[in-house]
């Protein structure tokens, strides 16, 4: 046998499963956005260890979500766009990559909402840490190479972890927690079904559909190696829900007993000095610093990529200004808009985000409904189609999603 | 009534075709063109041929003969004169407008890339109807969800306009014919004209099954050009799911280097499978770069290199390249030996261009050619090629013995894969 093939068979597997790993991992560290930091410490103030249990069902679905994400493109080597587009026709194409690109500038909004509001904390006015980090994110992106990126992010993803510092020294009441975990609890209003909607939206948010299945194909995996991308995705998912869970843990144990309620992360790191110490403050400030610039990078330049490659405009950041305008335009534009959003004085800036996650939460059943569509669709997928369990699941969330939506948006109209 | 009607693909898909005593027929849900290449500057390569019309509750094709589009008005009518269904093999010449076309990537073939198809333009004259451009625009996105008017009105209101953007039907060639029963290699037909690495960047772009069945369309020469020219992933993707024989006729076509860099890359018992398909000649030089480790200077060199004994004259040397026809990088640096392949010398082709056709080749190499041993580092040959500018380096064993040479374009696309993953 020839000597390149026969170096070390375990450090061959080893090898296989570094290269194989990142979309998962990435994806679940940028679904911890400055957006879902935000969700997840307000609602920890609210109803203290109230609602941790919507992580469990959230857990699943977003696990069963990403395999199916990660199998169509594996299996069909396309982006969820380009399948959309081809199997499902321009009108639906059309509304949900407007959907989506609204809601990403909002999104986008709310990172370098997190920008602003974690550098206030470390005394640097936003009008100067927003334009400089959006400079920054543009510059990274246009000139710098994907993997690059990657890199930076995938350390980024660890400095996540702060959160669990954080939790842990603001002294939670572990028996509560678990009592909290095994008896659910909702109240049925308003106030509570929004934040229900919010969590799991926030968690499973539309975009990291498209993103997790891009990832995946520019990876080259293949179905042989399957199970290292479910290990993978697991991970990812882990890294979302345990980040979620601390977050959680901490603003409960410290804020919801002293009846402090909070609007936005920032917040929660303000909120956190007088009980968990400056220290805590400055760390959760941190984690929301380094997650609102990973989201910032990623959304504007991801939304970029599959609007161009449904509509089939030149893209990539190795093309030139000339060849692909549409995509520069639209990568460019939804940075700036934000920046200016933010840097506007008084800018609706809650508004805001609560909208772009109503969107969210009427995208996400669309693309859900057009991606079980598609995965079970012989001719795409082969003998790769959906087992029933992984239906099954896939059609639950999407009913619950979709009554929980059509919830939040009809009561309002009654009034609270 | 004019003599040419132009018409949109979404103008007439959803319309009602009516019968020449003014009765609704059916519903036209698709259009059917003649997709089989008949020669060059044929015309009917692009005609419609066929109609999918839904009468009631049945779909079928229709022979578009009887069928006319007249525009009155601004409105589109399509006129049916008789019924007559289209016979099979005038479905399996065809390839459907919307369900094999519309929506889906295509290749601009002018352009060298791809794109995606937001509408067709098609035309009709006396001698019938015919499709002449594809809609990539953004207009056409804004006229199939029906928001082109309006939009343009409000943008005309600021003196903006909306480039319209089209290919010529000629110019265009479609990749998705999953529904059809088309010969592959004859529907791919112009991709033959595209430089092997403009393919390989569309193959990359192309999903799992369509770049598979456009690679096995290629000519074998053609397909191990262009299988060179891929990423490494899709190399492997189309090397795994090539069947056996095939993918050995193609690994034989290609440089022993870049042969042996795939096969690297595939499991042991595929490898294996593939050497023994292979000749022996190619599996051979193949099988001896495989017993390099990566970081050495054999992994990276080609065997295929050109030598001759010293007394071979100028004349000689000449004659033999012109019956062997060898590769341009074979051109770069051309070696002498004595015997048991001891590299004594080196020239190139302006040596051989400058001399008198009857000197032998001793007496005008390069005594002591600079060379690399095969085990030695990667790294020392970069230093080598740019302090002396050279464009091929021989790579001889311990004994001095001629294994082959390293090419300074394997060495840039080293350096650059290197540079992209320590990063």
């Amino acid at each position: 046998m020839y000597k390149r093939l026969r170096d070390s068979h375990l450090l061959r597997k080893v090898g296989v499963f570094l290269a194989i790993l990142g979309p998962g991992i990435i994806t679940g560290s940028v679904d911890n956005d400055a957006g879902g930091i935000a969700t997840y410490s307000v609602a920890g103030a609210m109803y203290g260890y109230g609602l941790i249990w919507t992580l469990i069902p959230s857990f699943i679905v977003l696990l069963v979500i990403q395999e199916m994400n990660a199998r169509m493109g594996i299996v069909t080597g396309k982006g969820l766009s380009d399948l959309i587009r081809e199997n499902a026709g321009l009108k639906i194409t059309f509304f949900i990559f407007v959907g989506l690109l609204l809601s990403n500038i909002g999104n986008t909004t709310t990172e370098l909402a997190g920008v602003a509001g974690s550098m206030e904390i470390f005394g640097v006015s936003k009008y100067i840490s927003v334009p400089i980090v959006a400079i920054m994110v543009w510059v990274l992106v246009v000139k710098g190479t994907y993997q690059i990126a990657e890199r930076i992010f995938l350390i980024f993803s660890i400095s996540l972890l702060t959160y669990v510092v954080s939790a842990l020294m603001s002294k939670p009441h572990w028996g509560e927690i678990g009592m909290a975990v095994i008896h659910p609890r909702m109240e049925m209003n308003t106030r509570s079904l929004s934040m229900v909607i919010a969590l799991v939206g926030t968690t499973i948010a539309p975009w990291m559909q498209f993103y997790m299945q891009s990832s995946v194909i520019e990876k080259g995996l293949k179905m042989k190696n399957f199970k290292l991308t479910l290990i993978d995705i697991a991970v990812g998912c882990v890294v979302t829900i345990v980040v979620a869970f601390f977050i959680m843990v901490a603003c409960g144990a410290t804020l919801n007993p002293n009846g402090i309620i909070i609007n936005e992360a920032k917040d929660a790191a303000l909120a956190l000095k007088p009980f968990a110490g400056a220290l805590a403050s400055q760390v959760f400030a941190f984690g929301l610093f380094v997650a609102s610039v990973f989201s910032a990078t990623i959304l504007p330049l991801a939304t970029a990529y599959y609007i161009s490659e449904a509509f089939g405009f030149e893209s990539g950041i190795d093309k030139k200004w000339d060849e692909a305008k549409e995509f520069y335009i639209l990568y460019t534009g939804i940075l700036v808009i934000s920046a200016i959003i933010i840097l506007m004085p008084n800018a609706p800036l809650i508004k805001i985000s609560i909208w772009s996650q109503v969107l969210n939460g009427i995208l996400l059943p669309v693309v859900l409904v057009s991606m079980i569509l598609l995965i079970n669709n012989r001719k795409i997928m082969g003998d790769y189609v959906n087992k029933p369990i992984q239906n099954f699941i896939g059609w639950s969330a999407v009913i619950l999603l979709t009554g929980l939506s059509l919830l939040l948006i009809i009561l309002p109209l009654f009034g609270n | 009534m004019t003599s040419l009607t132009t018409f949109y693909l979404s103008g007439i898909i959803g319309k009602v075709a009516f019968g020449a005593d003014g009765d609704a027929i059916g519903t036209i849900k698709d259009l059917l063109v003649n997709a089989a290449p008949t020669g060059q500057n044929d015309p009917s390569h692009q005609m419609v041929t066929g109609v999918k019309l839904k009468i009631r509750n049945e779909t079928k094709i229709y022979s578009f003969k009887n069928f006319r589009v007249v525009k009155a008005r601004e409105a589109l009518n399509v006129a049916c004169t008789r019924l007559s269904e289209l016979r099979k093999e005038g479905v399996d010449n065809g390839m459907l407008l919307v369900e094999n076309f519309l929506d889906k990537q295509i290749v601009d073939l002018n352009g060298r890339k791809l794109v995606r198809v937001n509408d067709v333009r098609l035309a009709t004259i006396p001698t019938g109807t015919y499709a002449v451009a594809v809609d990539i625009g953004i207009e056409g996105i804004l006229r199939r969800i029906g928001m082109s008017v309006p939009i343009k009105g409000i943008l005309s209101l600021f003196r903006v306009n909306i480039p319209a953007k089209f290919i010529l039907w000629d110019d265009v060639q479609a990749i998705d014919y999953s529904n059809s029963n088309i010969r592959l290699s004859k529907s791919y037909a112009k991709l033959h004209t595209l430089h092997p690495s403009d393919l390989a960047d569309i193959l990359e772009e192309l999903g799992k099954k369509s770049s598979m069945s456009v690679f096995t369309a290629l000519d074998e020469e053609k397909a191990a050009d262009v299988l060179e020219e891929l990423e490494p992933h899709v190399q492997i993707h189309i090397v795994e799911n090539l069947p056996i024989d095939k993918a050995a006729d193609v690994l034989e076509k290609m440089p022993a280097d870049e042969a042996a860099d795939i096969l690297d890359e595939l499991e042991d018992e595929k490898a294996e499978l593939l050497l023994n398909e292979m000749d022996t000649e190619s599996s051979q030089e193949v099988r001896e770069l495989l017993e390099y480790p990566d970081n050495r200077v054999g992994s990276l060199m080609t065997t295929d290199i050109l030598s001759f004994m010293p007394d071979v004259t100028v004349d000689e040397i000449v004659a033999d390249l012109r019956k062997k026809k060898p590769e341009p990088a074979e051109l770069y640096n051309m070696f002498v030996t004595e015997s048991e392949d001891k590299l004594i010398g080196s020239f190139n082709l302006r040596d051989l261009v400058v001399s008198d056709p009857g000197t032998p080749i001793k007496d005008i190499m390069r005594k002591e050619p600079k060379f690399l041993y095969d085990n030695q580092k990667i790294d020392d040959i970069a230093e080598l090629i740019s302090k002396y500018n050279l464009l091929a380096v021989a790579v001889v064993d311990e004994e001095k013995q001629l294994q082959g040479m390293v090419v300074v374009d394997d060495v840039v696309e080293d350096l650059i894969n290197r540079r992209r993953t320590k990063r």
